[in-house]
């Protein structure tokens, strides 16, 4: 539990700072459940951040968002850095960004928050239908208390929380200019069982589970522009020449597309959650990553995110390498 | 025309190892089933694991990625990401219930003419009983 006024302090110290350009964190949304990020430019206006179970937005995806328009002659480019607050998650697509160099250590500053989960508002609107007045929320001891306009409301975490955070192993910030708020204890089983109930399937039957889930894709890039780790300037998705995916929104393309886009994050998916919290139809793309990232760290004893100087998963190798499918 | 299915592998081979294999059957007369159709890539390394799934879509019954042993790579160490990366890819196409026979790998030295008679017999048989690939392949119209 972090203290809301410690929070809001830090963060307009921070901003305050002259090599400081932006804060980018959470705010109290319009209606309802909806918590929006922020971008804060000066102290005053840290007063209306906030930190609950619905900060679900990864903000690491900001650092990398602003347009970098070429700077007229004789001026010098603005390098001062974008402050951030994160989650665990967060902190972790952080990491694999500087591993992959996608970002300097100097244009960050972090402002690590531990993290109890956020909650999944499907499983909440379940609950409780989302009022049209802002609800805040808070998390207590293992509950979570919603303040809805007709009293308050307290749930079991369990119930609520989002997929990802129910197996969370990393639930405080592995990296932080700041950090607020005290250890918060990692989930006790870190594996998604639905990923194993599909692996018992028979091949027919996962496929004709995922050909289901694939042709309700709508191909709107939203898991694509929401992900933090999918930052390259120009994406084999956009691409018309070649165009390896059509735009065609048809079961061949979704499938590739869905595989390619899984295929991308290997070695590299911090799990945050965001790809299926934004999914306008719901596919449950975190069974395809929390898949990958599995085996990744059982075969080959790699978990993203963790340590700056490591090397990316897919640029480098080890000569034990598992190769037992190699003719 | 008989009605028998005839399997169309798309094979990837390496040019310094797996495709002078093949090239040495050729010249050494060893005869092995004419369903593959080679395309040379200079490392097994270079295979985008895209193209597994391209070649999937645009008609490709499986698809074979072959190079050099590892330590063998002209390039050092290109077959050994491409082990993981497509290992990976393996995985992934399993798990949405693909047969993991469509796809294979395997390593065929320059040196090596009868295992890759023997990868191609195999695959071939294999993938005859597997039957055409239909599950994501692109419906083209025709005209």
């Amino acid at each position: 539990m972090i203290d809301l006024d410690k929070l809001r302090n830090t963060a307009a110290e921070t901003v305050s700072r002259d090599d400081v350009k932006h804060l980018v964190g959470w705010k109290k949304g319009t209606f309802g459940y909806r918590v929006a990020p922020c971008v804060i430019e000066n102290a005053e206006e840290a007063e209306s951040l906030v930190f609950s179970p619905l900060c679900a937005a990864n903000l690491a995806t900001y650092i990398t968002l602003p347009e970098k328009l070429p700077v007229p002659k004789g001026e010098q480019p603005d390098d001062r850095k974008t402050a951030l607050m994160v989650k665990g998650c967060d902190s972790r697509a952080v990491v694999q960004m500087l591993v992959e160099q996608g970002i300097d250590r100097d244009q960050v500053v972090i402002i690590g928050c531990s993290c109890q989960g956020v909650v999944d508002l499907q499983k909440v609107e379940e609950k409780f239908p989302e009022p049209l007045d802002t609800v805040e929320a808070e998390w207590k001891e293992d509950k979570i208390v919603f303040k809805l306009p007709d009293g308050e409301e307290e749930v079991a975490r369990d119930e609520v929380l989002a997929d990802n955070c129910l197996i969370c192993r990393y639930p405080n910030p592995v990296i932080a200019d700041v950090s607020l708020g005290s250890e918060v204890e990692p989930a006790k089983d870190g594996e998604d069982s639905s990923v194993k109930e599909i692996e018992d399937l028979s091949l027919d039957d996962r496929w004709e589970f995922w050909e289901k889930e694939f042709s309700n894709c709508i191909r709107c890039y939203s898991c694509r522009n929401v992900c933090p780790m999918c930052y390259c300037d120009d994406c084999v998705m956009d691409r018309l020449n070649p165009a390896w995916i059509y735009r065609s929104v048809n079961y061949s393309e979704n499938t590739v597309f869905n595989l390619s886009r899984a295929f991308h994050l290997v070695g590299r998916c911090v799990d945050c959650g965001e790809c299926e919290r934004v999914c306008p139809m719901g596919l449950p793309l975190g069974k395809l990553n929390r898949k990958l990232a599995r085996e990744v760290r059982e075969k080959y004893e790699y978990e993203p995110g963790l340590d700056p100087e490591e090397k990316p998963f897919q640029a480098s190798y080890r000569p034990d390498d598992q190769e037992d499918f190699i003719l | 025309m008989s009605d028998k299915f005839e399997p169309n592998i798309v094979a990837f081979l390496c040019n310094w190892c797996s495709y002078a294999g093949a090239d040495l059957a050729g010249t050494s007369r060893i005869q092995y089933p004419y369903n593959i159709k080679v395309i040379r890539v200079m490392c097994t390394g270079r295979v985008n694991p895209l193209y597994i799934l391209n070649a999937l879509q645009q008609g490709a019954d499986g698809v074979l990625v072959s190079g050099c042993h590892p330590g063998d790579c002209h390039y050092m160490e290109g077959n050994m990401f491409a082990r993981r990366r497509l290992g990976l890819m393996k995985d992934l196409m399993e798990f949405v219930g693909v047969d993991p026979r469509r796809f294979q790998m395997s390593w065929v030295s320059a040196s090596e003419p009868n295992k890759w008679k023997e990868v191609v017999e195999k695959l071939v048989e294999e993938t005859r009983e597997l039957g055409p690939f239909e599950q994501f392949q692109r419906n083209m119209i025709n005209w």
